[in-house]
């Protein structure tokens, strides 16, 4: 199908253009050829090809013949002339038989008389040749004439004829072309329903994907919360071991201090992170809670009193053995209790 | 042609009595004679339609080959009326594809029936908070309301109710349970 | 079981975000010690069995049902009695020491004195650390109301330590079903928030469903199926008179309540489709607050009284819709996942709670509305009904426990569970009611 497509296309010139050219070429040839019999019918002379007089005699009226009888017509008065001049001169043989001179001159003038009849026939037969020429030239350019009609109309029943067909295949074609664009139209329609069909299912699919991995990430987020929070307790223990080590005796009471506070302090349902409690705590030198006082409270006296109830909570608390350490930092300080929330 | 030979082959079998259930003769039959579409009914109230089809074998003789579809298609149009609920999916108020056929039948019927009325009670599983699933019922309900009106039933004919999960089916918090009490019941009145 | 989901109430709000120390060095400054901290478990407290002067009625001891309460808000771990080194009455006979020893905290000590029909109740709340009296009260009612005398000592003690009212003398509508009488028997109770007194307000044959307290805790909307069809009912509980409120074709249902008691929410498809309406009871006229063409359910006002939660499939699935005021464009809250219904806000509007599913189990959420941060706060499976206390440190919610229904009630933020006793059959739908001051 598209093999014969791509052949149309690929002619280029279309084809009625070539038989015109051809056309125009010949009947150039043609006038050529004849005029050429014009310049050079006296020296050359070429006989008519038969084939070619064959098709014009079934063809055309018979050959003028016309044109070759006034060419014999003057020819026989001049043989009555000649013999009546014949004639006379035998009359004048017989009659002046005895004057020579006269009869030499009359030979003379026979003589040039035959010479100039020799001529004139010469110039008939040139004349007659001619003719014949001409004749058979202008034979010639109407055979070719007819013949050139004659292709013409072929090639022109032919160019219609071939007209036709192209129209016909082109119909054809495009009857071809319009089915195939139908189907190529009705398999993209297809193709686009399967594809929106497709990106539907693609979208729900993605939805639920997305929802699953909402699920799954969540999921995994908690699990990483958790294990986040036991790694940082772990991490947080580990270090406040490695400071309790490495800080001063001052450093490590302070950190066991927070952290038994943190374990007796019991903030209340009411609680929130924007609560402060700041207490003065004065501790005797074992460790014992000599007093406690709220310098700062909170605003909300269940949270002041659950702080109150942690320091208060602790029976001794632990304070480095050494008099001096003790008296700097540990005779009296401050504690806040403030609630900070995880994340 | 080829159904009734068939069906008429069959009935020369019944009446020779080469087999003893109906039941078993009628799933052949079943298989032989008709669409997959019936096959469902197997399971409901198969002993109505073999016994229907059964007596038309016989018959057959006396009917014209129209009169003996037209009584086959009523036991078919009869036999899928026997089935009067109809199953969803979670969350969903569609109606599902095999439901169709049979819901068909009943807007036949109702049509055909103007006097008749139908109450169409929806129903959903336990999961879930119970008055979205009551809102859920309705919208189950109203689908398949929805559904016989177009297929030739009447409003006038229809009342529709929402118990949510309220009236269970099936007892039991299984996936089978749950699917058996998403559903939508016909109750002709 | 419900531990590992989410964090218990103490450690969800004082986990330390950093353990911070802070020293100052200088000679002239003084030490400062932060606490960022509290303890990751209950406050120990102990509930001393009251002294009795005359003969009490019979049944529940009042300390017993202090004890009870205490612990059933998850909040606190009461010391039982048999553990206990002494058991005072009064001040005189406290010893603090005896019960830090005991790692106690608080100590409540008691008498009870009949006094012809009634009892008197004389109690005091220690806090065993400051050696601290920080309740003392006396308080009366009839012998035949000590539940009522043990559930307000319960609030009055609650209240001293975490600064919050309690929510132990509120009241629980419910609905059981019985089958084993054959015909279903739907019943719609009222009890005490620890399941005992339970009272039938009306029985079925039909479904009861949705029951809603008034404001002021005297009345209850309901969906009754009696009729047939679903329709919204307003009981007067004192009276046992009932209004048919509702009666629409098609759905009457999901009634609330406003603040003022003077008008309904409820879902009603008299239009078509379920949507949210505002009923004011006097007039019984209504007005469409939503209109979608999903389901539009489950209505709510928010603690300010100018909003309204709901349930909404518009997105395809559940989910839960806010609407600034009454037929405003809705917010969506909820994305967590794909079913999320039935929003119940709390007081302090703080949170909103409601049905979630999750991983195919139906659990009971809740989103800060601050920060809309989502937490699963139960794990049971089949979880519905969730209503939050007036207090929004419970919350009650419906689930199934060996095949049948029953309540559960957790702390707010999902620490100790306490199951209701569930008397017969199937228990749902429970409604926590107000506090009634």
């Amino acid at each position: 199908m598209t093999g014969q497509e791509r052949e149309f296309t690929s002619t280029g010139v279309p084809p009625w253009k070539s038989p015109v050219a051809l056309s125009v070429a010949l009947h150039l040839l043609i006038v050529g050829v004849a005029l050429a019999g014009w310049s050079w019918s006296s020296s050359i002379q070429e006989p008519p090809p038969s084939s070619i007089s064959a098709r014009l005699i079934t063809q055309q009226k018979p050959e003028p013949s016309p044109v070759v009888e006034p060419v014999e017509q003057p020819d026989r008065e001049q043989e009555q002339k000649e013999l009546e001049k014949q004639k006379q001169i035998e009359a004048q043989k017989r009659q002046q038989q005895k004057e020579e001179e006269a009869r030499k001159a009359a030979e003379q003038k026979k003589r040039e008389e035959t010479e100039r009849k020799a001529e004139e026939q010469k110039k008939v037969e040139e004349r007659k040749a001619r003719e014949a020429r001409e004749a058979e030239a202008a034979r010639q350019k109407a055979e070719a004439e007819a013949k050139e009609r004659e292709r013409r109309k072929a090639e022109a029943e032919a160019e219609k004829q071939r007209q036709q067909e192209a129209k016909r295949k082109a119909e054809e074609e495009k009857q071809r072309q319009e089915e195939q664009r139908k189907r190529e139209e009705a398999e993209r329609k297809q193709k686009e329903e399967q594809a929106r069909q497709e990106a539907e299912r693609k979208r729900l699919e993605a939805e639920r994907r997305l929802q699953e991995q909402q699920l799954e990430a969540q999921a995994e987020q908690a699990r990483k919360a958790r294990a986040d929070e036991a790694r940082r307790q772990e991490q947080a223990a580990a270090a406040k071991a490695r400071q309790t080590q490495m800080l001063s005796e001052s450093e490590k009471y302070q950190a066991l201090i927070r952290e038994r506070l943190s374990q007796a302090w019991y903030p209340p349902s009411s609680a929130t992170e924007d609560m402060t409690a700041r207490l003065q705590i004065t501790l005797l030198p074992t460790g014992e809670l000599a007093g406690v006082k709220l310098v700062a409270s909170s605003g909300n006296t269940a949270f002041d009193n659950s702080a109150l109830g942690a320091v208060r909570s602790l029976s001794r608390y632990p304070v480095p053995s050494e008099r001096d350490t003790f008296e700097t930092y540990f005779r009296q300080f401050t504690i806040e209790f403030n609630p900070r929330r995880l994340r | 042609m080829k159904l009734s030979a068939q069906t008429k082959v069959l009935a020369l079998l019944f009446s020779a009595g080469l087999f003893a259930g109906c039941s078993t003769t009628g799933e052949n039959m079943d298989e032989e004679g008709y669409g997959s579409d019936v096959a469902a009914i197997d399971q409901d109230g198969g002993s109505t339609v073999y016994g229907g089809s059964d007596q038309d074998g016989i018959s057959s003789s006396s009917m014209t080959e129209e009169e003996r579809m037209e009584a086959q298609q009523q036991a078919e149009q009869e036999a899928l009326r026997d089935i009067t609920t109809f199953y969803f999916d979670f969350d969903t108020s569609e109606i599902k594809p095999e439901a169709r056929d049979v819901l068909m039948a009943h807007a036949r019927y109702l049509s055909n029936n103007p006097g008749q009325n139908v109450r169409l009670e929806g129903h959903g599983d336990e999961r879930g908070s119970k008055e979205y699933n009551l809102a859920l019922g309705e919208r189950r309900a109203n689908a398949v309301q929805r559904f016989l009106i177009v297929n030739g039933a009447s409003r006038g004919q229809m009342e529709t109710v929402s118990y949510g999960e309220e009236k269970p089916a099936v007892m039991g918090s299984s996936e089978s349970a749950w699917a058996q009490n998403r559903r939508v019941e016909l109750v002709f009145e | 079981m419900i531990h590992e989901i989410s964090f218990r109430p103490l450690k969800a709000m004082f986990a330390a975000l950093v353990l911070m120390l802070v020293v100052v060095t200088s000679a002239q400054a003084e030490l400062l010690i932060r606490v960022t901290e509290g303890a990751d478990s209950a406050i120990p407290v102990s509930v001393v069995p009251f002294a009795e002067n005359g003969s009490m009625p019979a049944g529940d001891k009042v300390s017993s049902i202090v004890q009870a309460d205490l612990a059933m808000s998850g909040e606190f771990r009461p010391l039982p009695p048999e553990k206990m080194l002494s058991l005072p009455s009064k001040r005189s006979d406290v010893y603090f020491r005896d019960w830090r020893l005991l790692g106690q905290r608080y100590v409540l000590v008691g008498e009870l004195t009949r006094n012809g029909d009634r009892v008197q109740a004389r109690y005091e709340l220690f806090d065993v650390n400051r050696e601290e009296r920080i309740l003392g009260e006396t308080a009366a009612a009839p012998a035949s109301n000590m539940r009522s005398l043990a559930h307000h000592i319960s609030d009055k003690v609650y209240e001293s330590i975490t600064g919050v009212p309690g929510a132990f003398s509120t009241k629980l509508a419910y609905v059981t079903l019985d089958r084993a009488s054959g015909e279903p028997r739907y019943r719609l109770q009222v009890s005490d928030i620890d399941g005992k007194r339970a009272r039938i307000r009306l029985e079925s044959k039909e479904p009861i469903l949705s029951p809603a307290w008034s404001p002021d805790g005297k009345k209850l909307a309901y969906v009754s199926f009696e009729t047939g069809k679903p329709v919204i009912f307003v009981h007067e509980i004192g009276s046992g008179e009932r209004s048919k409120v509702a009666d629409f074709p098609g759905l009457n249902s999901a009634p609330a309540w406003s603040a003022d008691g003077q008008s309904l929410l409820m879902t009603l498809s008299k239009d078509g489709n379920a949507e949210i309406y505002q009923m004011n009871l006097q007039s019984r006229k209504t007005t469409k607050l939503t209109n979608h063409w999903a389901i539009d359910t489950e209505a709510a006002w928010d603690s300010s009284g100018d909003g309204i939660f709901f349930t909404s499939d518009r997105s395809g699935g559940p989910q839960i819709y806010y609407m600034a005021k009454p037929g405003a464009e809705p917010r969506r809250i909820t994305f967590g996942s794909r079913y999320n219904a039935r929003p119940r806000p709390d007081a302090s509007g703080n949170y909103v709670y409601y049905v979630h599913q999750r991983d195919r189990a139906f659990t009971i959420a809740r989103t800060n509305l601050k920060n809309d941060e989502e937490t699963v706060l139960t794990r049971t499976g089949s979880d519905e009904s969730p209503s939050v206390s007036p207090n929004g440190r419970m919350l009650i919610y419906a689930t199934k426990q060996s095949g049948e229904s029953v309540l559960t009630v957790i702390s707010a933020d999902g620490g100790a569970a306490y199951s209701l006793p569930a008397s017969e059959g199937d228990v749902r739908d429970p409604a926590w009611g107000p506090i009634v001051r």
